[in-house]
């Protein structure tokens, strides 16, 4: 299950959080967890170098992209690996979306397609789609080119 | 941040005051969500404003009931607009709100119209949103569209259809079960995803059904995968199927283990990964099986990825616990990863090395550690102390220097987890390696002379009070306890009392002086500090007073309450609701445990965890099941409990009923515990009993058993059958086993059992009682010592041909279960390749006897292992029936 997708600013104020399966009582901890783990590593690493931890039996990649950072926890099958499927393609949605590595305005302005494109990604924890023009097309209500 | 910004600084001050969201607030959102219900819809505003709803659900931000449904109720309306943009924003919305079932019958039309619909995106999405607001019925009337949906032509159609299916198997498992052969034609698509989401879901169906699974295994391996991920599938539920079939006898070959080599070529990351994790946890792998599976995990420690370095670092990690010669080779490249600067990788890189060091290593590696540990987070400190533990455990005669690290970072700063894993670490090595307990205590000592945790003070005033008055020189921890006295607060204080009283109980020379410093106590302003003082002094006649036994008296100090916790607790709260002339009998509090402990279930075989578990010796785990038998009066005639076995699984996984047993040995008796869980929530089991068959088991004889009154549905519930068997005799024997019961209706919606139930019955499978049941694995610090010391009195030797074996490693680990010792100074483990291995067992027989052993193996060209076996025990007979296991084994 791919557990929680969560993008925030550099100052650690939350833009984007989805959680699945995770209780209302613990997403609080998480938030501030994850947080912290960005505070304390995220300094200095380029874009899109994935970081990777794990806290107990979940996992966790996170990343920076331009003025944000992502951040995907996962457990079971959803493993760092897998995890760093998801932020490629959730990393490569944004750039599209944005033309470039948003700026934080960049991403809030264009913050409605982001949130189709991550409805396309993860749904409900599962990972659905993992191509970026297919993503692109699809939160148009196109359907894919190679169809 | 590092990366060159796009814009100038100040450009970026402009931008961020005018953020969109900027003074967003919930209240005027949803006023402004009214626009939803506008006759003349202006579908760019309404996007806008769904944004803005979006982002306060993003952002943590929750709906009431009434709010959500005024949205919902307004949102719907923007079906009648065709812009499309809009429409998508439409379907995400309704998915993010959830509505209750009583609210989606305002949408199903419209969502079941875009699901006919001729626009295939229609249809995709309507599918999603359906089945995230769909309950039961609405699925059975939609069940013919989402088939059609599997086989759709369309892959988004058909991946929307397979996905819902996959979320649909969890709250209608059988409606989805029935979509299996549009599923199995959806596994055979050219789209990848399709066949990615095919797979998982047709797995999942068929999850119980080996053969199935087995079949679709075979199929698959042999045809074409289309996606990473698919294939990723594929080798897990290949691994699934190796478990479940074990190596052919005949070749020795494996089955699938070609399939899973072929993917350590594989061009994706993920699918080389999978495949070698998959090869190293294979049961009873071979060094031959495993050597290119490590080989590619080592050259991802020097990848630049540090996801690759973490997840191969992570895998190597858990092949050092079983097989930590075969990691041995990568050691160089995981020293290097200390000093990563990914600290999860640091960390495991650190803790895989102290699995596959030797004796000799252990100094050299200690070092590395000490600069490491003053840069990391406690959290990762904490893994490498329980390695260190391992590691001590594993080389006892090492002790000193990891005592001596464990003893200096107990001084450096940290938090409550970190010091508590460092003061249990210290615990368990003082109760395992006796050299060890002296200087461990003494380390307690001093960590509790500046400890800012009154639970740890309190913990370690209580271990020292259990221990200290066993030492050579109890006198010197005295001065420590008192000074808790002068110096704490109440709650230490009060523990420091206990513990002094401990002390003057145990030993007559020191009982003088302690009652002196006991009568100080009596002047301190706590009352709790106060009242134990008194007590102690009246219990142990320091107050001039006539005193009770000394039995009675350690008893009271050093017995534990033999009566659950919480049924205490429960107890007293009734006796505080109705009030009563008459005090308290603690003898009215039930001793029955009500359901099963959790230590029992979570962690089976779980060692001891340090101050948490009772001082003596005894594993929590068995400290629950003295307790559980000795609250069932047929039962506390047995005397003693010599050994509880490991829960053995009687069901598979996934059944209607879980049930495994516990075999507890006893001098003259063996009771077999069935712990029972019903999985049905629509069923309650009343009168619970297990009828044992035991033909094949000639000298044992039922004398009683204690059915289970009742079981609902998941909570676990025990029932009991007791066994007479010859005493001191290792009777073995093979048990079938029928689970009896009656079993009710109940209504899921009021939780209600019907009165009327059916008497019904359960087969289970069949289990042994072995001679490794008789044995308790108790290790010795020094064993060259312990043999010595034990004399060749009642030794006895012979030699035995254990016939071809897989392997050295194999022949060892079978001799090593089938007499149940204790491995010692880790020489359970077998060097790859090696021709000759010596192994040293220790253990307890039951009637309390030591028993040691001494093992060599050698292995001939053609496979053939010879072993020769030492025995020294202190009783002739019991290092005869050592050679009798083994010569019947």
């Amino acid at each position: 299950m791919l557990l929680a997708v969560l993008i925030a600013n550099f100052e650690g104020n939350i833009l984007v959080e989805r959680f699945n399966g995770v209780p209302a009582e613990e997403r609080l901890h998480w938030r501030s967890f994850l947080v912290k783990l960005g505070a304390d590593n995220l300094k200095g690493v380029k874009n899109e170098e994935l970081l990777v931890a794990s806290h107990r039996s979940v996992y966790i990649v996170y990343t920076v992209l331009g003025d944000v950072s992502i951040f995907v926890v996962g457990k079971d099958e959803y493993d760092e690996l897998a995890l760093a499927e998801a932020i490629f393609v959730i990393s490569s949605a944004l750039k599209d979306v944005c033309g470039k590595p948003p700026t934080e305005r960049l991403f809030l302005d264009k913050y409605g397609k982001i949130c189709l494109c991550l409805d396309e990604i993860v749904w409900k924890g599962l990972l659905e789609n993992t191509d970026k023009e297919r993503i692109k097309r699809l939160v148009r209500l196109k359907p894919p080119t190679e169809f | 941040m590092a990366q060159p910004l796009v814009k100038k600084d100040d450009d970026r001050d402009d931008e961020a005051e005018y953020s969109p969201f900027l003074g967003i607030e919930k209240g005027a959102v949803l006023q402004e969500a009214r626009v939803f219900n506008d006759p003349q819809l202006d579908a760019r505003r309404c996007s806008q404003v769904i944004t803005k709803l979006l982002y306060l659900l993003n952002q943590g931000e929750t709906f009431t009931k009434i709010e959500a449904t005024e949205v919902f109720f307004s949102v719907t309306k923007l079906f009648q607009s065709r812009d499309i943009g809009l429409r998508r924003m439409v379907y995400l919305m309704i998915k993010e709100l959830s509505p209750s079932a009583d609210e989606v019958i305002i949408v199903t039309s419209s969502l079941m119209k875009d699901m006919n619909s001729r626009t295939d995106m229609y249809r995709a999405n309507a599918i999603r949103v359906l089945c995230r607001i769909t309950d039961g019925t609405l699925l059975t009337q939609i069940e013919r569209y989402l088939k059609q949906a599997i086989v759709d032509k369309n892959p988004v159609v058909a991946s929307a259809a397979l996905v819902s299916g996959i979320h649909l198997l969890q709250t209608n498992p059988e409606i989805v079960k029935r979509w299996s052969n549009e599923v199995q034609e959806a596994v055979q698509s050219r789209a990848a995803l399709v066949q990615f989401h095919a797979l998982a879901l047709l797995h999942q169906i068929r999850q119980n059904d080996r053969l199935a699974v087995s079949k679709l295994v075979t199929s698959l391996t042999k045809g074409t995968v289309r996606s990473p991920l698919a294939q990723c599938l594929l080798i897990r539920y290949t691994s699934q199927v190796i478990r479940e079939s074990g190596v052919n006898t005949q070749t020795g070959d494996r089955p699938f283990y070609d399939y899973l080599e072929g993917c350590l070529r594989h061009k994706a990351e993920m699918v080389i990964f999978e495949a070698a994790r998959a090869i190293t946890v294979l049961s009873g792998v071979t060094t031959r099986e495993l050597t290119p599976a490590i080989t590619v995990l080592q050259l991802f420690l020097s990848s630049s990825k540090p996801v690759l370095r973490f997840a191969a670092v992570r895998t190597l990690n858990k092949v050092a616990m079983t097989h930590p010669m075969a990691v041995t080779n990568c050691n160089i490249d995981m020293e290097s990863l200390i000093s990563d600067q990914n600290r999860s990788i640091a960390t495991l890189a650190i803790t895989t090395l102290l699995k596959t060091g030797n004796e000799s290593s252990v100094d050299r590696l200690m070092k590395q550690i000490t600069n490491f540990m003053s840069d990391i987070a406690d959290e990762f400190k904490i893994v490498v102390v329980d390695a260190i533990r391992s590691l001590c455990l594993k080389f006892p005669l090492k002790y000193r220097s990891l005592m001596n690290f464990l003893s200096n970072i107990l001084r450096e700063e940290g938090g409550f987890e970190y010091k508590k894993a460092i003061v249990d670490s210290i615990v368990i090595l003082i109760r395992d390696i006796p050299d060890a307990k002296e200087s461990g205590l003494l380390h307690l000592c001093e960590f509790i002379e500046d400890c800012e945790f009154t639970y740890l003070s309190t913990q370690i005033l209580h271990f020292l009070g259990n221990e200290g008055p066993k030492t050579s020189d109890p006198s010197k921890y005295i001065r420590y306890i008192y000074n808790r006295v002068i110096l704490e607060n109440a709650t230490v204080r009060a523990s420091a009392v206990s513990t002094l009283a401990k002390f003057g109980a145990m030993i007559d020379s020191l009982k003088p002086r302690i009652f002196i410093l006991l009568r100080r106590c009596l002047f301190d302003n706590d009352d709790e500090v106060r009242d134990r003082a008194t007590l102690y002094l009246n219990t142990l006649g320091g107050d001039g007073s006539v005193v009770e036994t000394d039995k009675d008296v350690k008893e009271f100090l050093f017995g534990s309450l033999d009566i659950p916790l919480t049924n205490m607790e429960t107890s007293l709260k009734n006796y505080i609701q109705n009030p009563s002339e008459e005090p308290f009998d603690i003898n009215s509090v039930p001793k029955e445990v009500k359901s099963q402990p959790l230590v029992e279930k979570k962690a089976p075989g779980k060692k001891p965890t340090g101050l948490g578990a009772p001082p003596t010796g005894p594993t929590s785990t068995a400290d629950t099941y003295e307790r559980i038998l000795s609250s069932i009066p047929e039962f506390t005639s047995f005397g003693k409990l010599f050994k509880s076995s490991a829960p053995v699984e009687l069901t598979e996984a996934e059944t209607e009923y879980a049930v495994n047993v516990v075999k507890h040995i006893f001098d003259r008796h063996v009771v077999f515990q069935y712990n029972c869980t019903n999985t049905i929530p629509e069923q309650l089991l009343e009168n619970v009993f297990v009828i044992v068959d035991a033909s094949e088991a000639e000298e044992f004889s039922e004398v009683g058993s204690k059915p289970l009154k009742s079981l609902p549905y998941d909570t676990p519930g025990q029932t009991f059958v007791a066994f007479e068997k010859p005493e001191g005799v290792p009777a073995v024997g093979k048990f079938s086993n029928m689970l009896r019961f009656t079993v009710k209706e109940v209504d899921t919606s009021t939780g209600e059992a019907e009165d009327d139930g059916v008497e019904d019955e359960y087969q289970l499978e069949d289990f042994e009682v072995v001679a490794a049941d008789y044995m308790v694995k108790v290790g010795v610090s020094n064993f060259r010592n312990a043999w010595e010391s034990m004399g060749p009195d009642f030794e006895r030797i012979d030699e035995y041909g254990l016939g071809p074996r897989e392997s050295l490693a194999e022949a060892v680990s079978t001799v090593i279960n089938l007499l149940g010792m204790q491995p010692c100074e880790g020489t359970e483990v077998v060097p790859s390749n090696s021709r000759s291995h010596s192994c040293l067992l220790s253990g307890l027989y039951i009637g309390n006897m030591k028993v040691l052993v001494r093992l060599s193996f050698g292995i001939d060209a053609s496979k053939e292992v010879a072993m020769k076996l030492a025995v020294r025990s202190e009783d002739e007979n019991v290092s005869d029936t050592i050679h009798d296991i083994v010569a019947s084994g």
